[in-house]
């Protein structure tokens, strides 16, 4: 089934097109992914340290405001993420390793989510000095984790289970 | 030179690197690519994140919560130098005459000194300064514009002859 849609995404419009340019755009996405993923971890990372009590001096809504930057991280690496799954969907989607950088994934955004309706406002109001709470600690270990997680799988894609090898 | 290379490449350590399996299910050689990513991340995340607010990013942050972000930029720095070493080690022969090769190690010398200064520019004498000076400002810039060559030239490895 998963095959059958990987094979009918193949042979889109938009697919075939990027597969005739793949000589230059793969490393240029590539390129563009890495650096997105050192603005994403970099940004997200200071924050889930300072819910975790370091920094305690610096109010949270503080820290939240370099998000902007994780969120551009975070598009660039869903552009190019998708334009590297539409050119060759087979690649990914017969790779157990791809769907655990997609759990990975699920888990990080469903984290955020969980933050920002549950836990947003009370993080923003707790006063600088103050420890954060252990639900605050969770949420910031989980987040490490996950993308960690989702940084481990990516960059195993191309060894563990598919066996094929673009873009070494 | 390429004798050298050769010889550093076919030494024990490099085949080891290249083609050793681990008990954890992946080899060597993939697990080393993939902590030189954590290390990647655990140097330029954070060096980005303090160019950006010395640019005037986020400028309610002190600057001086950020000095400890050098300690994470340290363990990063010490990942990636010894699986980098690792990883070259194991294609010498191959990596060592790509001119991209030169272009990241150049590029990540002169990061590292530009990152030196702009540590002293801007911890050097006491609580760091909420706006910084010109000079930390051009050391910032150069900062974010280094650590984006010196990615674009290691992922190109792969793919320039």
């Amino acid at each position: 089934m998963v095959l059958h849609f990987a094979s009918w995404i193949h042979n889109t419009p938009i697919s075939l097109a990027l597969q005739r340019q793949v000589a230059w755009l793969w490393p240029f996405c590539e390129t563009v992914h890495f650096a997105g993923l050192a603005l994403l971890l970099g940004v997200a990372g200071l924050f889930d340290l300072r819910l975790m009590g370091f920094m305690k001096r610096v109010p949270i809504s503080v820290v939240k405001e370099f998000m902007p930057f994780a969120l551009v991280g975070f598009s660039l690496n869903l552009i190019t993420g998708i334009i590297f799954v539409v050119s060759q969907p087979a690649q990914y989607f017969g790779n157990p390793t791809w769907w655990l950088k997609v759990t990975f994934l699920i888990i990080a955004g469903a984290n955020a989510l969980v933050f920002e309706t549950a836990y947003g406002r009370r993080a923003a109001a707790l006063p600088a000095g103050e420890d954060t709470p252990t639900a605050l600690k969770i949420i910031a270990a989980v987040s490490l984790i996950s993308w960690a997680g989702v940084l481990w799988a990516g960059r195993m894609l191309p060894f563990l289970g598919a066996g094929v090898g673009a873009g070494l | 030179m390429e004798d050298f290379l050769l010889k550093l490449q076919e030494s024990d350590f490099g085949v080891w690197v290249s083609s050793a399996p681990t008990i954890f299910g992946p080899d060597v050689y993939p697990i080393f690519l993939m902590l030189h990513t954590v290390g990647l991340a655990m140097v330029v995340g954070p060096a980005w994140v303090l160019d950006l607010r010395l640019l005037g990013y986020g400028a309610r942050l002190p600057v001086e919560t950020l000095r400890s972000a050098f300690r994470i930029m340290w363990i990063g720095f010490f990942i990636n130098a010894s699986t980098g070493i690792a990883l070259f080690i194991s294609e010498a022969d191959d990596k060592g005459l790509k001119w991209i090769f030169w272009v990241k190690l150049v590029s990540i010398a002169v990061a590292l000194v530009v990152t030196s200064r702009l540590r002293r520019a801007v911890f050097g004498g006491g609580v760091a300064a909420d706006v910084a000076p010109p000079r930390a400002r051009s050391l910032a810039k150069a900062s974010l514009a280094l650590w984006l060559v010196a990615i674009t030239a290691g992922r190109l490895m792969a793919y320039i002859k």
